[in-house]
């Protein structure tokens, strides 16, 4: 008998009683389709942490300067600036850890070029912000020691601000003023995309001492910066790093352990380990119910196909009359059952998709849709399928044909 | 064509062991029509199991064409009732979701024949019964008589050697059966050897030879001398 033709009757068996059917392959349907969604919430964080890394660069750690709260009045993040490049220098100096720091002075403020206006992020730093937030070069170059040393009105400017000021034409060599001090462009930056609370690419970049002396020396006197982005030399050491820079900090500004400090250190990696561990505790979650549920689907389908042996043992005998043997009876039984669990899987997989579009797009969770859990939940609902469905096949196929055909 | 040399058949009833059939022995020859007679609990069933290969004796050899068929595995035994033998129920035993020409088709399903080969040897037994027009019926769409006019046509489907009739009109009104047995004695008039199992003596007179059975024992042996 070919397969073609067990196929033909088991559907026409299958069809008979549609709803049983169905419902017979609910847990498999549940098990597959969370199956799916626990693959694709785990390929979706592991990317998204990819993706920050790609555009935050990785083992930084960010120190800030923070107005200290006073009774709980908090004198706002800007009000003063606490850091200093003595701060750096000495961080440099006692911590082996840290490879490289760059530090940065900011201002938000009008850009005007080519008869258009733009309001941008200007950020005063070093050659080390580039290499440290993974900023690549669409055109030109990065600041030339002399132009840092000397205080140089050259500017860097992002995907942003080029197309805000120069449309699609290239900014090299052109002349932008920023608070009404030219700057000569000699770079453009790779574009990086939003995020979702800011837009990397409205960015532009000169050299530490210009803008301390001609965009912010009032806001930032004397040596006072904003912040530095701290980049740590390994991985395992971030953590500790982190508590060293508290440490240091603490002793370089008189700040007791207990004491409120007027600096904040943001580790990214604590964010990005947050999230990895909580899509884990979701797959964990998921695995739980799918595993479950395919088990119990496995054994809902056994319990439905003993019946089905049961019910239909007479016919068996006929099957078996007329020339049916022993591998006929068992590969029907067991296709029926694989088609219960396929069926079961087809509408797994459908559910799955949906789940997983909802939720990416309700929750604007990132997930990515892996081919592999497609492949898998074939092979998971298929081998359930003949797993619990042997059984029962056996049964039938084990059948006396005199007795089955007595089978009232 | 069959030779059955003192075969006996015990059932276990509990704790008693019930003779089915006490020493039988039998021979039935190439295109003989052979009525079995006897009242329920007589053994005519069980022996017509046996001539069928859907039981197996306890005791005793049974030649089918020479071959000691006591001998057989199950899957030899499937094959031979395959092509060699074709089954007519008491209840016609058709697959409900079937419709008539699937039916038929199934035994052919289990020789391994191709599509086309199957539907036209299906279609030619069913037009063989007379019931071209009905093919794609559901057995719960036809008559009693027209459903045992579609298990003629499955059982002779293979072209068999031999039918075996189990109470064939058993479950048919005094017309239908005799239509019936009008179309089972034309298929022995072609050749085909027929075993028919009953308990009426007018069903039992189409037959050339009739066997009368009591307690698992064949009782009379005749050539039926009225046709």
């Amino acid at each position: 008998m070919s397969l073609t033709d067990l196929i033909y009757l088991s559907q026409k068996s299958l069809r008979s009683n549609i709803l049983r059917s169905v419902l017979t392959s609910l847990g498999i349907i549940i098990g597959v389709s969370s199956v799916i969604t626990m693959i694709s919430i785990g390929s979706g964080a592991r990317q998204e942490v990819e993706e920050q890394i790609e555009r935050f660069g990785s083992n930084n750690l960010i120190l800030r300067s923070q107005s200290s709260s006073n009774r709980g009045v908090s004198m706002g993040v800007n009000s003063i600036n606490t850091l200093t490049l003595k701060d750096m220098e000495a961080l440099k100096n006692e911590l082996p850890a840290i490879s490289a720091i760059a530090p940065r002075v900011s201002l938000s403020t009008q850009i005007i070029a080519n008869g258009n206006n733009w309001l941008a992020t200007v950020t005063g730093t070093t050659n080390d912000y580039f290499n440290l937030g993974n900023w690549k070069f669409e055109l030109g170059r990065s600041f030339q020691d002399d132009e840092l040393d000397s205080g140089s009105r050259v500017a860097i400017i992002g995907k942003t601000v080029q197309k805000n000021l120069f449309g699609t034409d290239s900014p090299i060599d052109e002349v932008i003023r920023i608070n009404k001090v030219p700057f000569t462009v000699i770079g453009l930056l790779d574009a990086k995309g939003g995020t979702a609370w800011a837009d990397l690419d409205d960015t532009i970049v000169v050299p530490l001492k210009t803008a301390k002396q001609r965009l912010v020396a009032k806001k930032f006197p004397g040596d006072q910066i904003r912040s530095m982005t701290i980049n740590v030399s390994s991985s395992d050491l971030l953590f500790k790093t982190e508590k060293d820079i508290d440490t240091v900090m603490r002793k370089l500004h008189k700040i007791s352990a207990n004491g409120n400090p007027d600096f904040v250190i943001r580790n990214y990696a604590q964010f990005l380990n947050a999230r990895q561990e909580s899509s884990r505790v979701m797959s964990i979650l998921l695995a739980t119910v799918a595993g479950i549920s395919l088990i119990v689907g496995g054994i809902g389908i056994m319990n439905i196909m003993l019946v089905t042996v049961t019910e239909r043992t007479k016919e068996i005998g006929v099957c078996m009359s007329v020339g049916a043997k022993k591998r006929d009876i068992l590969l029907q039984f067991l296709i029926e059952s694989l088609m219960i669990s396929l069926i079961g899987g087809l509408i797994g997989i459908g559910l799955g998709l949906g789940v997983i579009f909802g939720v990416s797009e309700y929750f604007n969770w990132k997930m990515s849709l892996d081919y592999m859990s497609l492949v898998l939940s074939f092979v998971f609902s298929s081998s359930i399928g003949i797993i619990f469905g042997f059984y029962p096949a056996r049964k039938a196929a084990n059948l006396n044909p005199i007795d089955a055909l007595r089978y009232e | 064509m069959i030779k059955i040399d003192s075969i006996s058949k015990e059932y276990l009833m509990g704790d008693n062991k019930l003779l089915a059939l006490n020493n039988i022995n039998v021979s039935i020859s190439d295109g003989e029509f052979v009525a079995i007679m006897g009242s329920s609990g007589s053994g005519k069933s069980t022996l017509m199991n046996i001539i069928g290969c859907l039981d197996v004796p306890s005791s005793g050899d049974y030649f089918f064409k020479d071959d000691n068929i006591s001998k057989f595995t199950a899957n030899k035994l499937a094959e031979l009732r395959n092509k060699e033998i074709g089954f007519i129920f008491q209840n016609f035993n058709l697959l409900p979701r079937l419709n008539a020409l699937e039916n038929v088709v199934l035994p052919l399903l289990y020789s391994g024949k191709n599509q086309k080969e199957r539907n036209n040897l299906a279609l030619k037994a069913l037009e063989d019964v007379g019931l071209k027009d009905r093919i794609h019926h559901r057995p719960n769409q036809l008559s009693g008589g027209q459903q045992q006019r579609v298990s003629i046509a499955r059982a002779i489907a293979g072209s068999p050697k031999l039918i075996l009739a189990d109470e064939p009109t058993g479950a048919l009104d005094s017309k239908t059966s005799i239509e019936i047995m009008t179309i089972l004695n034309n298929l022995n008039a072609k050749g085909i050897t027929l075993v028919l199992v009953t308990h009426e003596d007018d069903i039992a007179k189409y037959g050339s030879r009739i066997i009368k059975m009591k307690d698992g024992q064949i009782i009379e042996d005749k050539k039926n001398v009225s046709n």
